[in-house]
């Protein structure tokens, strides 16, 4: 049994306030600083978002081994390594030359150059560090239920799309035999050989895909999914006072930082 | 054609039918002719009918328009009438018919939704808008009567097969539906799994002290050792789908027995094994259903003298063609196999068995190369698979997946089989020649030009076998060639494997069902948590329940039937040809 990440998991164990917030909220409240992000060119407004970021994760966010991962080492390193990649990839003949920090031969690493790749990186970093506030603390089922209690969405769409998840793991399963079974006829060869070799096995892949949305789809019907406009929801997702609270701080706090004179 | 065994007018004070079908006809979009073309039968509550039939002849189709899907859900023309509790399914939408008809499909997997139990079994209250409170209340009742309720916050991933489908019928409990129609409920399982729903089934038609509740179930299964000891009534199709019989499992299946069999519809084992002592001269008052029946039977008379059919003489087997040597297989941290050794020698038919997770896929499928092995582990045909490669392997073993479709990489039903050949690097005429003979080994000529996922199930199963054999493989290996297959299809695909055994070709096949593996194996090895825990002849391992068992395997019906047995004719009785009064 391959491990997969399990989008259902139940989490039982004892919530922060992160947890407790509305899936809405936590996507919403980083949305303008994201897509702001995306123009600024300074190192120090992503670095301030990073830092918030980081401060409302750790402590909003269940401290798990895969979170000091990915806030400890992932993003750090990531920084550093695309942030140097970045500096020396970069054309140094459009950028500031004042600065000369390392010199090989006729090749010199520019302070300008350094400058503008670790802008790039953070801001990344920063856009990554965002979206883990809700990507940490949210499972699928709550973004569903919370997309159809407040946005409207239609829940035939919303737990379709829910059912198939399950489809994944079967999917990914049913492509690895496949695979097996090609390499044991000797299915490859010719010139185009990796462009025929999938095309060969998109066509098992999707009729046992098919014939099983269609099982599944039977399988829903007779239990009398989509007979109703709506249906009992047993895990009311609400919009509380606080989670108004976090969204007005998020573009509060977005505003104040984007807006003043660095 | 036999006149209906019931459909008389209602007994005053009798309870109204839950289900009412008439002169029942459905053509899907695209057949040619209607199957069932005129089933009638009704259900009342309380009542356990299983349903018979050639294969074909609409089951399950009929089985979807109880609650609606067809003509709903699935594109069909339907005759005659089904009425469920005073409705007419074919007005009523699906959502009220599902709270008087709860369904249970074969394939476990394709009838999960959500991420844990108790939210699986409340998707469907929740769909028909129930209170919160009552929501709650039935999901408990309904995991409670199948006792999953201590397990109500796990993943279902997380249960064995036999669990999910018990997750599936709380789920149609839930619905409060009085009538549960089961479609090869157990289809999909290994026999601990197959016990596990048949013992569900029975608590939720049965109080403790063996009288029936109110509950009424409508059983499609081609497992009836299993099924019959439930059943109630009998409702037996015809090839074309009308109903022929209609009566007690005593006037049907004991009564008609010999008429059914003649036209293709399964028996327990147990009749079919006293169908054929009768042959030889045993009296049978009633014929008997089920293992125990059986044994009851055998021992309480003494029989005719007959004697022991002689033995048949081990088939001559040649030198090894698989050796196995000290094969251990990792996957991430643990052992898949540990330390296998094994020999299988020319010509023999040799059966892998084992529960769920216990290493028999890897084991063969390390023996024909599909998955790595350490160099020096596996000789097939003399040659090491570890550094052989795949155009050199396919000339010694052919392996066959579980479904067919999997392996089909051609456009034509020709290429496919001419592609093994090709690979060979034969001169295209010999190609052509070859191929068409194997077409017609394999009874595919006239279908050579066409797509291989446009054959029919059993066309597709007889292809991936010719491709396995094509370039002239001595041994054949296939891993679960009879799941989910119906037993009509089982039976033609081991006619085939043994007509291939007979003409040399040495067989290894991985099945979870014990009675294929007695009737065609002769050798047996049993593998459990990685190891082989027997190996020995057929009759040797089913002689040994306590092994069977602790490898979560159980005995096939006849062997159970005849525990304990001492007529020297039946005692050492492994298969129906060992029986007497053969020649059938």
């Amino acid at each position: 049994m391959s491990v997969v990440v399990d989008p259902y998991a139940e989490v039982a164990i004892r919530r922060r306030f992160l947890d407790g917030l509305n899936p809405l909220a936590k996507l919403a409240g980083p949305l303008p600083a994201v897509v702001l992000l995306v123009f600024v060119r300074d190192l120090v407004t992503p670095l301030i978002f990073l830092a918030l970021a980081y401060v409302v994760i750790l402590a909003g966010a269940r401290l798990t081994r895969t979170v000091g991962l990915i806030l400890g080492l992932a993003l750090p390193l990531g920084v550093v390594v695309f942030g140097v990649g970045m500096s020396v990839w970069i054309d140094a003949s459009r950028i500031d030359r004042s600065v000369e920090i390392v010199s090989i031969g006729a090749w010199t690493l520019y302070g300008g150059a350094l400058e503008i790749g670790f802008a790039t990186s953070l801001r990344l970093a920063a856009i990554v560090a965002l979206a883990l506030i809700a990507g940490l603390t949210t499972t699928g089922p709550d973004l569903v239920r919370a997309s159809v209690q407040q946005l409207r969405v239609p829940y035939r769409v919303g737990y379709t799309a829910l059912a198939a998840f399950r489809f994944v793991p079967r999917f990914r399963h049913e492509l690895d035999i496949i695979r097996q079974a090609h390499r044991v006829r000797g299915a490859h060869g010719g010139r185009f050989g990796v462009v025929a070799r999938w095309w060969g096995y998109v066509v098992p892949l999707l009729a046992g895909a098919i014939r099983h949305a269609e099982r599944v789809a039977l399988a829903m019907d007779a239990r009398a999914f989509g007979a109703h406009p709506d249906r009992t929801e047993r895990h009311l997702v609400p919009f509380r006072v606080r989670d108004a609270v976090f969204l007005g701080a998020c573009w509060a706090v977005s505003a104040v930082v984007l807006t003043a004179p660095l | 054609m036999t006149p209906l065994a019931s459909g008389a007018p209602d007994a005053p004070g009798a309870p109204a039918p839950l289900a009412r079908v008439r002169d029942l006809a459905v053509r899907h979009d695209g057949a040619d002719a209607a199957t069932p073309a005129g089933a009638t039968f009704e259900i009342r509550p309380g009542e356990v009918v299983l349903l018979l039939g050639p294969s074909g002849s609409g089951k399950s189709t009929l089985a979807l328009t109880l609650n609606g899907l067809i003509p709903h859900a699935v594109p069909a023309e339907m005759e005659g009438a089904v009425e469920i509790a005073g409705l007419d399914a074919r007005s009523t939408p699906v959502s009220v018919l599902s709270t008087h008809v709860g369904m249970v499909f074969q394939d476990p997997d394709a009838q999960l939704v959500t991420g844990t139990l108790l939210d699986e079994v409340a998707f469907g209250p929740e769909n028909l808008r129930l209170p919160v409170a009552e929501v709650l209340a039935r999901s408990e009742s309904a995991l409670r009567q199948v006792g999953l309720w201590e397990r109500r916050a796990e993943n279902p991933d997380r249960l064995s097969g036999g669990g999910r489908q018990r997750l599936a019928i709380a789920c149609a409990l839930a619905m409060g539906s009085p009538l549960l129609v089961l479609d090869e409920p157990t289809a999909n399982l290994d026999p601990a799994g197959i016990e596990d729903v048949y013992v569900a089934l029975h608590d939720l038609v049965r109080h403790p002290d063996g009288t029936p509740r109110d509950r009424a179930i409508l059983l499609i299964e081609h497992n009836l050792d299993a099924a019959v000891a439930l059943t109630d009534r009998v409702v037996v199709l015809d090839a074309e789908g009308r109903t022929v019989a209609d009566g007690p499992v005593d006037d049907v299946l004991r009564g008609r027995a010999e008429e059914l069999h003649a036209m293709g519809v399964w028996l327990p084992i147990s009749t079919l094994a006293a169908l054929r002592l009768r042959r030889a001269g045993w009296v049978f008052e009633r014929l008997p259903l089920t293992p125990d029946e059986l044994r009851t039977a055998v021992t309480a008379s003494a029989g005719p003298v007959t004697a022991p059919r002689a033995v048949a003489p081990a088939a001559p087997t040649g030198e090894p063609v698989v050796e196995v040597r000290g094969l251990t297989l990792r996957r991430g941290r643990h052992d898949v196999l540990h330390d296998i050794d094994l020999t299988v020698r020319a010509g023999e038919f040799v059966a892998v068995v084992g529960g769920n997770g216990a290493g028999k896929t890897s084991l063969v499928q390390a023996i024909a190369g599909v998955i790595p092995v350490p160099r020096g582990t596996v000789l097939v045909g003399g040659v090491d698979v570890a550094r052989t490669d795949s155009r050199g392997l396919s000339r010694r073993i052919g392996f066959v997946f579980q479904n067919p479709e999997h392996q089909f990489i051609a456009h034509t039903v020709f290429d496919e089989i001419a592609h093994g050949l090709r690979r060979q690097k034969l001169p295209e005429a010999e190609v052509r020649a070859r191929a068409t003979g194997v077409l017609r080994r394999f009874g595919l000529e006239d279908k050579a030009e066409q797509h291989p996922f446009l054959l029919s199930g059993g066309q597709k199963r007889r292809l991936s076998v010719g491709t396995a054999l094509v370039a002239g493989a001595p041994v054949l290996v296939l891993d679960e060639p009879t799941f989910g297959q119906d037993r009509a299809r089982a039976e033609e695909l081991l006619r085939l494997l043994r007509d291939l055994q007979e003409a040399g070709t040495t067989i290894i096949v991985v099945t979870h069902d014990m009675q294929l593996v007695t009737e065609y194996a002769s050798r047996t090895v049993v593998v459990a948590d990685g190891r082989v825990r027997a190996d020995a002849a057929t009759a040797e391992v089913f002689a040994d329940e306590a092994l069977l068992r602790s490898a979560g395997l159980r005995l096939p019906p006849l062997r159970q039937a005849l525990r304990g047995v001492t007529h020297p004719a039946l005692a050492n009785a492994i298969r129906l040809a060992d029986l007497p009064g053969g020649a059938s």
